[in-house]
Parts: C-alpha cells; sequence; structure tokens
C-alpha cells in the first residue's frame, strides 16, 4: 500500500505492516466471497431452471385440465342438442333458444342439410343478414372423418352489425326423418380467455391455444398478433418440456379434441435477473469489506504500524542530532509504549553521558593547557641567560639589569598565581618584557611600538596571548630580513569586544600557511603554539572568538585577536 | 492489551461478515420479491393520450392498443379527447391541463396541423415527452411520430379507385377538415395516383364537418350538382359513414364505386352490400400500443428505433373481405364482446 523504493541491488518492496494486513484480509475476503457466491449462484440457478420447469409443467397440466373440462362441457351441450333435434318436439325452438340465452358464450346454433345449405338458426337476438357474402361457420365435414370438430378461429359474419371473433364446433348427425344433417354452434372466447388470461408461468410467461395445425385459437395478446405488433412462433412444437433459446415450451394436447396448450416462460427473466441481483448482493458485501479491511488497516496503523513509524523518525532524528534531541512519548499498543519509554529513558541516559564526556574533555583540556603555560622553553631561558652572562662579562650591567628585570617580570606574569585570565595592562607588560628581551638577543635588527588604549588595561584577557604571536612574528618574519624590522602592537575596542593586533613587515605567509599555523601543534622548541592561544580563546570564550591572519608575501602579517570585554569577578574559572 | 483484543474483535466481525450476509443470501427470494413490488409501486409514469374524438370505432381501437400497452409496462394511461374532430382549442385545453395535472407523457393525434403547436410547444418545454400518433402537428419538440404513411395510404386508395373498370372516372373528393395534416396527405397521395391515368377526372371536392350527418349531405349535394360523378372517396371513418349512407339513400351502390377509409361494424355492412367498394384500413390498436411502448421507452432513457414508425395500412374490398388476414384486420379481437 505504500511506496516502494528502488535500491542498487535489486527491488525491494516497501510496504507497511499496515498495508500487508488491509490487502491480505481484502484479498482472502474477495476469494472466499466470490468463491462462494459462485457456488451458490451455480447451485441456485440448476434450482431455478428445474423448478421452473416443473411449475411450467405442472401449470400446464392444470390448464390442460380445465380446458379438458370445458370441451367436455361442450360436448355435452352438443349432445343435449343432438337429442332435442332428432326428436323434433314442438318445443325443440324453445330448447335450443333458451339454451343461447342461458349460455353467454353461445353466440349461435345453427343446422345445415347435405349439401350445406342453412336450415335454422337460434341466437340471442341477433338480427341475421338478408343475404351474406360468406358463411365462415360452415365447414364440409368430410363424410368418414371425425364426427366432432372444431374451426380454428373467424368473425361471425351471418348478424347485422355483429361480428364477434368466435369458433365453431360442428357435428354431423341424423335426423329424425333419417337426413344427414350438421349441426354447427359458435362459440365466443369469453370463458377460456378469462381463464388463460390469468395463468402465469414465472413472473411473464404465460399460454396459450393452438390447434393441431399451429393456428392460434387464443392467446393472451391475440389482437397484438392479429396487429402484426407480436409474433408467435406455433410450428413444430413436440409434445412435452423443452428449452429453446432461453425459453421453456411446455406442450399439452387436450385429450378430447384437437388443441394443444402450449407454456413459454422465459428463463433468462426468471434466472438471469435473480442472478443479476445475486451479483449485485455480492458487489454490495464485497464494498462492504472493502470499506471494513481498510478501517481495519487503518485502526491497526492507528494502533501499531503509525507509532512504529514515529518511533523509527524519532530514532532516525536522535541519530542525526543527538545533543539538542527531544522526545516526546509515542503512544500506541503496550509494546508500542514499552518500546518508547525504554527508548526515551535511553536518550536521557546518552544524553547526560554526552555532556559528562564533553565536561571531562573541557577540564582535561584546561588542565593540559594550564601545564603547558607553566613549562618554561628552556632554549630561551638558556639564551636569555647567556645573553645576560654575554653583558656582565662586557660590564654592561645595566643592560644586564634591565634583562634580569624583564625576564623577572615575564615568569611572574607567566605564572601569575596559576589564574588563566589576567588583567590586560599585565598583558602589555609581559608583552613588552619579552619584546625587550628579544630586542637584546637580536641586537636591535627591529624596532617596536605598543599603542594601547587606556580604557582597555583594566578588561581581562588570557594570559600569553601575545607573546606565541610577536615569538612568530620575530622567528618567522623578521629573522630572515635584511632591512630593519618593525612590530606594531594595537589594543582597541570594537564595540563590545576587544581587539588585539600584532603587525609585522616581515617576510609575510601565504594563505596556506595562515591556516597551518592556526592549526599545527607547536613543536618543542617554540614554546606555547599560536594554536594553543586560538584553542584557548575560543574554550573560554566560544567559537565567535579567536584569532584571524592576514598575510601577504613580502609585505607582513597581521594577527587579530578578538575576545570580550571581561572584567575582574565577570568571568568565574570553571 | 486492550487495543489487541479490540483488533481481534473487529477481525472476527469481518470475518463473520460475508458469513451473515450470506445466511440472509438464502432467505433473499422473498426479500428480494418483495423490495422489486415496492419500487414498481413507487414509480409509475402517467400517460395521457389526447385523440381527436374518443367515441369512433377508430379511437376505442387506438385506446384498447394503448390499454394493453400500458398494462405491459405498468404505466397510467389517461384517455380523452373531444366531442367533435375540429375542435382544436378544447384539445389545446386538454393539453395544458394534462401537464398541470403532472403527465410525464403525451400521446397526442393533432386536430389541426397549425394550431394544436403552441400548446404542444408549451407542454415539450415543460420536460413532457410528446409522441404524435395518426395526424401530425407542427412541432419540432415531438419525440416521436407514429401513424400511417398516410401519402402511400392516399396512393391505395387511389390504385383501389383506377381499379373500377368504367371507361371515364369522375371522382369526387369527400374530404374532411381542411387544417389536419393527416386528410390533406391522403388527399395529395390520392389525386397523385389518379393524375397517372387519363381515364380519370376530379370533377368536384369537398371538405366537410367530420361527422356523419354532416358528410352524408354534402355528399348527396355534391351527387346531386355532379350526377356523372361514378367514383367518391373519403379519407376518414365518419365521412366514410356519411357517403355511405348518402349512396344507401340515393340508392347508387350497383353505379358508383366508393373508396372508403377506416372500419367499424357499419363500414363493413356496407361493403358487404356494396355501398362501399374499397376501405383502407389503418391500424390503430398499434398505433394506440406503440404510442404508448414509446412513452415507456422515452421516459425510461432508451433510445427509440427510429423517430417515424409506420403503420400497416390494408387495403379491403367485398371480395377479400373475409380472408383470415383481412378479418383481422377490420374486426377487432375482444373478449368481451
Amino acid at each position: 500500500m505504500s511506496g516502494k523504493d528502488k535500491k542498487e541491488n535489486g527491488i525491494s518492496w516497501n510496504i507497511s505492516l499496515s498495508g500487508i494486513f488491509t490487502t491480505l484480509v481484502t484479498f482472502i475476503v474477495l476469494v472466499t466471497s466470490i468463491a462462494v457466491m459462485l457456488i451458490f449462484i451455480r447451485i441456485y440457478r440448476r434450482t431455478m431452471e428445474e423448478n421452473a420447469v416443473t411449475g411450467s409443467e405442472q401449470t400446464i397440466v392444470q390448464v390442460q385440465n380445465t380446458l379438458e373440462n370445458y370441451t367436455n362441457d361442450m360436448r355435452s351441450v352438443m349432445d343435449i342438442i343432438q337429442n332435442n333435434i332428432t326428436e323434433d318436439g314442438a318445443d325443440r325452438d324453445e330448447f335450443i333458444r333458451g339454451l343461447v340465452k342461458v349460455r353467454s358464450d353461445v353466440v349461435a346454433i345453427m343446422t345445415y342439410d347435405e349439401r350445406g345449405n342453412l336450415t335454422d338458426c337460434w341466437s340471442d337476438g341477433r338480427e341475421t343478414k338478408e343475404k351474406w357474402l360468406k358463411n365462415l361457420s360452415y365447414i364440409e365435414l368430410t363424410k368418414n372423418g371425425d364426427k366432432f370438430n372444431i374451426t380454428k378461429p373467424h368473425v361471425e359474419s351471418l348478424f347485422v352489425d355483429y361480428y364477434p371473433w368466435v369458433v365453431t364446433l360442428s357435428q354431423r348427425l341424423t335426423d329424425y326423418d333419417g337426413k344427414e344433417i350438421q349441426v354447427t354452434m359458435d362459440i365466443r372466447f369469453s370463458n377460456i380467455a378469462n381463464y388463460v388470461d390469468d395463468v402465469g408461468i414465472g413472473q411473464h410467461g404465460y399460454c396459450y391455444i393452438i390447434d393441431n395445425k399451429g393456428n392460434i385459437i387464443y392467446h393472451p395478446q391475440q389482437q397484438l398478433i392479429y396487429s402484426g405488433l407480436k409474433e408467435e412462433n406455433t410450428g413444430n412444437l413436440q409434445e412435452g418440456t423443452f428449452v429453446r433459446s432461453n425459453v421453456i415450451y411446455t406442450v399439452h394436447t387436450l385429450e378430447n379434441c384437437n388443441w394443444r396448450i402450449v407454456g413459454v416462460c422465459y428463463v433468462d427473466e426468471m434466472i438471469t435477473a435473480k442472478v443479476e441481483k445475486l451479483g449485485r448482493l455480492l458487489l454490495i458485501i464485497l464494498s462492504l469489506v472493502l470499506i471494513a479491511s481498510f478501517a481495519v488497516g487503518w485502526i491497526f496503523s492507528k494502533l501499531f504500524s503509525k507509532p512504529a513509524k514515529n518511533l523509527a523518525d524519532a530514532i532516525g532524528s536522535f541519530e542525526g542530532n543527538a545533543e539538542h534531541f527531544h522526545f516526546k512519548q509515542v503512544r500506541g499498543t503496550s509494546e508500542i509504549n514499552a518500546l518508547s519509554s525504554s527508548f526515551g529513558h535511553m536518550v536521557i541516559r546518552i544524553q547526560r553521558l554526552m555532556e559528562k564526556v564533553r565536561e571531562e574533555e573541557v577540564i582535561l583540556r584546561k588542565t593540559e593547557l594550564k601545564a603547558l603555560q607553566a613549562q618554561i622553553n628552556p632554549h630561551f631561558l638558556y639564551n636569555t641567560l647567556d645573553a645576560i652572562a654575554w653583558l656582565c662579562e662586557g660590564g654592561r650591567n645595566q643592560d644586564a639589569e634591565e634583562m634580569v628585570n624583564s625576564l623577572a617580570r615575564l615568569f611572574r606574569i607567566s605564572i601569575s598565581r596559576g589564574h588563566e585570565l589576567i588583567p590586560i595592562k599585565k598583558e602589555v607588560q609581559h608583552a613588552e618584557s619579552y619584546l625587550k628581551i628579544e630586542k637584546f638577543r637580536y641586537k636591535n635588527q627591529f624596532t617596536y611600538s605598543i599603542d594601547v588604549d587606556e580604557e582597555c588595561l583594566g578588561y581581562l584577557c588570557n594570559k600569553i596571548t601575545l607573546q606565541p604571536i610577536i615569538e612568530n612574528a620575530i622567528y618567522h618574519g623578521l629573522n630572515r630580513m635584511v632591512d630593519e624590522g618593525m612590530i606594531k602592537i594595537g589594543i582597541h575596542q570594537s564595540g563590545e569586544d576587544i581587539l588585539f593586533t600584532v603587525e609585522d613587515n616581515g617576510v609575510g605567509m601565504t594563505r596556506e600557511q595562515c591556516s597551518e599555523i592556526l592549526y599545527r601543534e607547536s613543536g618543542d622548541r617554540t614554546g606555547i603554539g599560536i594554536k594553543n592561544v586560538n584553542d584557548r580563546i575560543k574554550i573560554y570564550f566560544g567559537s565567535s572568538f579567536g584569532l584571524m591572519i592576514t598575510s601577504e608575501l613580502d609585505k607582513g602579517t597581521c594577527v587579530t585577536i578578538r575576545m570580550p570585554k571581561v572584567r575582574e569577578g565577570e568571568y568565574s574559572e570553571k | 492489551m486492550k487495543n489487541k483484543k479490540k483488533i481481534t474483535l473487529v477481525g472476527i466481525i469481518i470475518a463473520l461478515l460475508p458469513c451473515t450476509l450470506l445466511l440472509s443470501g438464502c432467505g433473499k427470494d422473498e426479500f428480494l420479491n418483495n423490495k422489486k413490488d415496492n419500487t414498481s409501486s413507487v414509480k409509475k409514469y402517467q400517460v395521457a393520450l389526447i385523440t381527436k374524438s374518443t367515441n369512433s370505432a377508430f379511437w376505442k381501437s387506438v385506446y384498447s392498443g394503448a390499454n394493453a400497452a400500458s398494462a405491459e409496462y405498468n404505466l397510467n394511461l389517461i384517455f380523452e379527447g373531444p366531442e367533435n374532430e375540429e375542435d382544436y382549442e378544447t384539445q389545446n385545453t386538454m393539453i395544458d391541463q394534462a401537464v398541470s395535472d403532472g403527465a410525464d407523457a403525451i400521446v397526442f393525434s393533432a386536430v389541426d396541423y397549425m394550431a394544436n403547436a403552441e400548446a404542444i410547444n408549451r407542454a415539450a418545454n415543460k420536460g413532457v415527452k410528446i409522441i404524435v400518433i395518426d395526424s401530425d402537428v407542427n412541432s419540432s419538440l415531438v419525440s416521436c411520430r407514429i401513424g400511417t404513411d398516410n401519402y402511400e395510404a392516399g396512393c391505395t386508395a387511389g390504385k383501389a379507385a383506377l381499379e373500377c373498370g368504367s371507361p371515364v372516372l369522375h371522382i369526387g373528393i369527400v374530404n374532411f377538415d381542411k387544417n389536419s395534416e393527416n386528410g390533406q396527405t391522403r388527399e395529395k397521395g390520392f389525386r397523385d395516383t389518379v393524375a397517372k391515368d387519363e381515364r380519370a377526372e376530379i370533377v368536384a371536392s369537398i371538405n366537410v364537418l367530420s361527422s356523419t350527418e354532416i358528410a352524408k349531405e354534402e355528399t348527396m349535394k355534391m351527387l346531386a350538382a355532379h350526377p356523372e360523378i361514378n367514383i367518391v372517396v373519403t379519407f376518414n371513418e365518419w365521412t366514410s359513414l356519411g357517403v355511405g349512407y348518402a349512396i344507401r339513400e340515393l340508392d347508387m351502390a350497383d353505379t358508383t364505386t366508393v373508396v372508403a377509409f377506416d372500419s367499424n361494424v357499419v363500414s363493413v355492412g356496407m361493403l358487404e352490400l356494396g355501398e362501399v367498394d374499397a376501405l383502407v384500413v389503418q391500424n390503430p390498436y398499434a398505433m394506440g400500443y406503440l404510442g404508448m411502448e414509446s412513452a415507456y421507452q422515452l421516459l425510461n432513457g432508451f433510445s427509440l428505433d427510429s423517430e417515424e414508425v409506420n403503420t400497416s395500412t390494408m387495403l379491403v374490398t367485398r371480395e377479400n373481405m373475409y380472408n383470415e388476414e383481412c378479418q383481422r384486420a377490420i374486426f377487432a379481437f375482444d373478449k368481451e364482446n
């Protein structure tokens, strides 16, 4: 669920735990529910199909029974007529007229002679036409054929302004005086129609009646078919139940006449529609599952993954910046809480240890530096003492005295009762003593000037700050010169700071040499190195103070020292 | 530990969810059926069928076709029309009334090609679907037109007239309302057809109100003024009856050929007796049925197969009137009558 990282050796997938969880749950539920649904749909479909076939079969058998009853009824009516007609009673007319009146579905009863001429016609008060174009109710029955016949539907064409659709039942029989006559009865559909209309098979299934030649006797949508809006497949229907292009046909033939009943129901409609609904249900379930698994993933992430990630991030940032790291507790599951609080403790312990180490380091350095300061460069001492001895030998007692005084002051200030910070006034005396001694030693090869802002004298500075720089200027700057050297020392205020400058007009240094001096440990010969001075200022006052060297070859070097204004008692030594 | 329990609980619920749904699926047969019944009763579209009149056999047949379709497609059908076939004002009122009664579609047959246009446009602009059957209206907002190809029907009538064997054909035309689009188109088809035969000559042409009585009187006047007329042609159900009665009254059944439109029990009787010699029979049941079917399709957002549907016509004469096909065309199948 989360992004992927490409690494040099192959691809590794960086997926979160909650992502895996969500995907797995979704996948498993998806697969199982789809599988279950498919199996279910299969079984359901088969059952539905079987149900549809048996249902259709049952319905058609019922229709068949009803229609057989109906046709039997018609036959019995025919029998009654037959009995009455052959009797030639005076009340024959009366009886048949009564029959037509009572049976609302009988439109007319007619008799014909051998040649097919209409001899009698009884109807329910309808007026027969004087002449008619065609009598559709008369059918010539073959003598040796079936005695009982039912026609396909036709329009009753004998009455004025009355054209109902009827079927005609015809029967040959013998008259009272031995003549062959034919009796026909025109029947309307109303009874059959109302019954057949109400027969439903499945949701949109229906049934209709055809004769054995495939003519439709009655169809619930007869007028639609007559208007050419609908077609019904009536040919080639074998007896029984069969499925043809997703339609279940059930065909039964009546036992007592040539009518057949066809039941039609749609497999697709009954089954596919329901399967579709099932599919929709499946979709709903799946989306619910998806939502649920996302919710679980979210909860999981909230309780576990996210805190774990937060913890990892915290560890990462601690790694990057251990000193100023502030740990906030991460909340989550109990495991996460335990991890988080242990990590919190660990952070605090590590930070304490680091602090301790740093303090110890500073103390160590300071001790080291103090030890260094306490040291007297033996070469310098020997050379100076040699020079004094040489002055005494030459009888230059005043000079010798001055040298001894200078040396004594130099050492006194160097030691300064072990204080690191001394007043600038003392530092200036220290530098001056050193310059005097060196000037003697170098037989006035250089001159010097000291320019001090009187207000600065009261402030404190690190002891032995100027001396190593002057020493460097003499040994490396002026010593190799042919002309007379010049050292200028200045101490001035610069806002809240004090600037010490030591300038010489010596050979100068390259940029590389300048930086080398600031970072090289001094050798034995040269006492306290410039690096030492710089380090001490930075240790005592911070990294924004210290030395800066600018130099130009054959022109000279200028060393600037920046220090804060510090008065007695303001800086407590650690 | 509490959180962990929560997760397990949620996991169990998730695992059980599909199972419960599946179980409920077993009883879904009833459940889905109930649901279906509910939804079907919720949305039932209302369709107004507004025709030129309501009492002729033609419009009754249109209604019975519409009724069959409304039952099949579960639509509410309201059937109305003016008293006489010239009353476009009442039709316009009916259109407005149907719209304000909340009809979703109107299946319409225009009395007047021009005068009904405004009301139809008004209805269509309110979102009501308009389907025209039988007689057109001058509106571009009609979604679908269903009816007889009137020009072709006129041609059929023309051909039937030319079947007459006499050497000279003096033709009298009895047409109905001049503003009705279908009558004019039929007449044009007829005139174009007979014009191709040099025997034929149209000696008189009248327009009468669409009523049996008036048509009869006007026809008798026309026949009196032009005794040479041996062919009378007329273009709708009412005028057909009028012409038939006129011929009956003048006892001219044997000397005059009458080509008429549409069928009812009376005109079929006339056909049988020879007072009318040919009937051009339309398919009003199909018009009504297809009109409602189109309304259903439009309202449910299905696309129509075609914006113009021509229903069939058939020429029925004395010779073929009891053929199976013609029986089906001229006699409505109605199980109740």
